[in-house]
């Protein structure tokens, strides 16, 4: 046995013999065998794949089974196109029954890479004798798949291994058994049934839904069944089904209250690039300048969500010592001191040469209804110089302000020097607020050291008020789009990569370049990011509709809540209008997350037709999962009904008055759905004979299979470790 | 750019191979000389074998002359096999050249002459029919100030 050189982790974890079994396909002399030996200095020592369409895969097959515990890449001395970007590795006993041990990718450069496969589970090491690797994405995505060479290291010590080995079968026995106890009962063998569970002993599910089963399939008692049910719920039982629902978004058209006898406009005209911050405590949103299509703006607003109401507090803020109009500035609000701050404005090319491109820094007070001008020049008080579409986030805690990105505001053409046409980025400072000092914390470097971040424009940066973390992701660098997503930990001045942008899944995290706006609950540890309109005018052609997206921040997993790809038209039907927002730029999306709600003004519809048109629609969007007090109902409404299509059958008449009665208080009758449904139901008094038999259950009676088909409902909502397996023995038979 | 002696009309044409995979890369080669270099060997071709190779890395210049370049990888093997000039430099556009943007080193490719339609003399260039080249149309950038008010 030679003795293990790979991973020092554990000491019996030793070098995996192993022969190549099965491959998808290989080109030329690139032959699979090739990866046993690693010759780095041999372009032509590696396997490589016919082509890079899938499936594409090696199966390896160890010479004896064993815990898998790492794998080891070696890769050519120089770096490759034809290297793994992305590739997945499954194991297992057999090649039919593969679990995924491993998602991930490549550097491409010439280190060896090693990985750690899954191995365990819950705590159970598990023994493999085949390994799957499948090449998805290799770092030229027009060129083949190569593989140059691994190693696999684990444990095959018989002594650890047969235990295990024993445990999968045994798992995999007592797995079968269960399959068949649900067999039996769904086709009521009792006796068989009992004799399989007295025999083994094995449970079929927790004793709470045996109960249920008992009282609903059984005994048909389904006042016991609510009652049980409405235990469940209450014990919080139905959390964990909940917690994984998807968001439901639902947008609804914010249309103000208009004060009477006012002459001027009671409400905020279109405008886009302009900046919006909500106080959480009052419940008010804050509106400040922006661009109308023609000018800048220097109004500014406040909206209160519970008299629905928007007020001027200034129609032009400069005559009242605030800032001048301006757009694409940045602000944040400090909800307990009850201050807003604003800092950075665009000027397009022909005003920059006579404007002063001073960075001016405002603050505004709430309660005393005053502005105060902080710094004429951010950037001669060693803050940042005059910038755009940059970042800025508050920290009410340690009462200060980061700011980051944004591209540098400078005169053109004074300089005859082809640097000065390349665009410059400003970097990450923090703004002491109670010294009203600046401190520059990262400066933009394009280098890919650890602490190393590159500015840009057009990105989300967030705080985490709990964990006191900046995160940023996405923008844009000239023509390059960004999709790398870091946080900066402001205490720690540390700066942890989330993800490179290079092992990106495609289609499973929010798409660069679409003018994302993000918002962030610290609470539920939740970041929100609602997509706009792409920059690239070819892609807009398209027809695409908003996206919104939720990153789990503990997970570190983004999940889409809607991707609408429905065409818009030139002209807006109202019908679209009124169910969602139009895909724009240049909008503010602000959340509360107190009451849980985002709200949208504005924006640039992007229409090549009317350039100069801004929005002025005003929306609220709340994300709904089901509550336990839905569930509740749902599932009452469930057993209710089938109660009913029971009675229908046998008493008409007592059936009609139950479902105008009993039946009728479950349902939810503002909701369009829940009342077509239930005024279908009504049919089944009048239908004689039964409909098609349920698959499966053409030796049981019609009442038995509908009880187990209604148990087999209600158990999804209880935790997996309680019901009975999801699969049915039938199932496995195919034709 | 590559040149030789004068008379590109009398040059073989050839069937170049990739080395490490011997995929055809090319039905239209030239066997050549470096312009900036004259010891280099090389060969090229005049139209672009999207279906062979494709780019690597970034565009570089060499020390050589200021043709802006960039290598192609075989699409078979991803080995590097030559490179495109993406812009020649004013010396060798002025300087007699073939015309060609395509090179591939000589330790990269195996050339295999090519046969006329007799089946017994070679194929020269000469005889070769010329193929119209499309130019790719300017993507127009999105104005900026759109995107952000």
């Amino acid at each position: 046995m030679a003795a293990g050189g790979a991973v020092a982790a554990a000491p019996e974890c030793r070098l995996l013999p192993y022969a190549l079994h099965k491959w998808s396909s290989f080109s030329s002399t690139y032959l699979p065998e090739n990866i046993l030996v690693d010759k780095p200095n041999d372009q032509s020592s590696r396997w490589s794949s016919e082509s890079n369409y899938p499936p594409q895969y090696l199966i390896l097959k160890l010479e004896r089974p064993a815990i898998v515990q790492n794998i080891t890449f070696g890769k050519y001395e120089k770096t490759h196109v034809c290297n793994l970007k992305k590739f997945k590795v499954f194991g297992g006993m057999n090649e039919e029954n593969m679990t995924e041990l491993l998602s991930s990718g490549l550097k491409n450069d010439y280190n060896k890479e090693t990985f750690t496969l899954k191995h365990k589970i819950d705590e159970q090491m598990f023994p493999c004798r085949f390994i799957k690797i499948v090449p998805l994405l290799s770092w030229g995505p027009s060129f083949n798949f190569s593989i140059w060479y691994v190693e696999l290291s684990g444990i095959d010590d018989p002594d650890v291994v047969q235990p295990c080995l024993n445990w999968y079968s045994k798992y995999r026995e007592q797995e079968a058994i269960r399959l068949c106890l649900k067999h039996f009962r769904q086709h009521n063998y009792t006796e068989a049934f009992e004799s399989l569970q007295k025999k083994t002993k094995i449970a079929l599910e927790h004793p709470m839904l045996t109960d249920l089963h008992d009282k609903l399939v059984l005994k048909g008692d389904f006042d016991a069944c609510e009652e049980l049910i409405e235990k469940a719920v209450n014990d919080g039982l139905f959390n964990q089904y909940i917690s994984q629902q998807e968001y439901k978004p639902r947008w609804s058209q914010i249309i103000p209250k208009s004060t009477k006898g006012d002459g001027e406009d009671n409400r905020p005209g279109m405008r886009g690039g302009h900046q919006m911050v909500i106080d959480v405590q009052t419940e008010t949103v804050y509106l400040f300048g922006g661009w109308d299509g023609t000018q800048d703006l220097a109004d500014f607003w406040a909206y209160s969500v519970k008299e629905n109401q928007w007020t001027c507090i200034s129609r032009d803020t400069e005559k009242e010592s605030g800032p001048s109009a301006r757009s694409c500035h940045k602000m944040c609000i400090d909800i307990q001191r009850r201050q807003i701050y604003t800092l950075g404005r665009y000027l397009d090319s022909s005003v920059r040469n006579s404007k002063s491109l001073k960075s001016d820094f405002y603050r505004y007070d709430i309660d005393t209804n005053t502005w105060m001008l902080l710094s004429e020049d951010t950037a001669a008080d060693g803050g940042p110089k005059l910038v755009f579409d940059h970042q800025m986030c508050m920290d009410s805690e340690k009462h200060m302000i980061y700011t980051f990105g944004g591209r540098i505001l400078t005169c053109n053409g004074s300089v005859d020097d082809s640097r000065a046409s390349e665009p410059q980025f400003s970097g990450l400072f923090a703004f002491n607020c109670q010294c009203q000092t600046w401190k520059l914390l990262r400066e933009d470097s394009c280098n890919a050291g650890p602490e190393d971040i590159q500015s840009r424009i057009g990105h989300c940066m967030l705080f985490h008020s709990k964990n006191r973390c900046l995160y940023v992701f996405g923008g844009q660098r000239s023509k390059t789009y960004l999709n790398d997503f870091f946080s900066y930990d402001v205490d720690s001045d540390h700066v942890d990569i989330i993800s490179d942008g290079t092992k990106k899944d495609s289609g499973m995290v929010p798409m660069t370049g679409f003018t994302q706006r993000a918002t962030i609950d610290p609470e539920l540890n939740e970041i929100h990011v609602l997509s706009g309109l792409s920059k690239d005018k070819e892609k807009r052609e398209e027809n695409v509709r908003n996206s919104f997206w939720i990153y789990d921040i503990v997970r570190n997993s983004w999940s889409c809540v809607y991707k609408n790809d429905q065409a818009a038209k030139d002209n807006p039907s109202k019908s679209l209008q009124e169910e969602e927002p139009c895909p724009r730029f240049a909008h503010q999306l602000v959340y509360d997350e107190l009451h849980k709600v985002h709200y949208l003004f504005g924006g640039n519809p992007g229409k090549s037709c009317s350039p100069k048109m801004r929005l002025d629609d005003f929306w609220s969007l709340k994300l709904c999962r089901p509550s336990k007090d839905y569930l509740l109902r749902h599932c009452k409404y469930l057993i209710r009904k089938h109660r009913f299509e029971e009675k229908a059958q046998m008493d008409p008449l007592s059936a009609l008055k139950y479902l105008q009665n009993d039946l009728y208080i479950t349902v939810d009758h503002s909701d369009p759905e829940e009342t077509k449904e239930f005024q279908l139901l009504a049919s089944a008094l009048f239908k004689s004979g039964s409909d098609f038999t349920a698959l499966g259950f053409s030796d049981v009676d019609h009442t038995y299979a509908q009880r187990t088909q209604l148990f087999d409902t209600l158990v999804n909502f209880f935790p997996d470790s309680m019901t009975p397996p999801k699969g049915n023995l039938v199932d496995l038979i195919t034709l | 750019m590559s040149a030789g002696s004068r008379g590109f009309r009398e040059r073989r044409v050839c069937v170049l191979r990739c080395r490490f995979c011997a995929q055809v890369l090319s039905a239209r080669g030239m066997k050549a000389v470096l312009l900036a270099d004259t010891d280099v060997d090389l060969f090229s071709t005049d139209i672009p074998p999207t279906d062979a190779v494709d780019f690597i890395g970034r565009c570089y210049f060499t020390e050589i002359c200021k043709c802006k370049l960039k290598d192609i990888a075989c699409l078979k093997c991803g080995n590097i096999v030559g490179y495109h000039v993406i812009v020649p430099c004013c010396s060798c556009l002025l300087s007699c050249n073939n015309g060609h943007f395509w090179m591939f080193h000589s330790q990269a490719v195996y050339d295999i002459n090519r046969l006329d339609s007799t089946g017994t003399n070679f194929l020269l260039w000469g005889n070769l029919p010329e193929i119209e080249e499309n130019t790719d149309e300017d993507m127009l950038d999105v104005s900026a100030e759109e995107c952000i008010r």
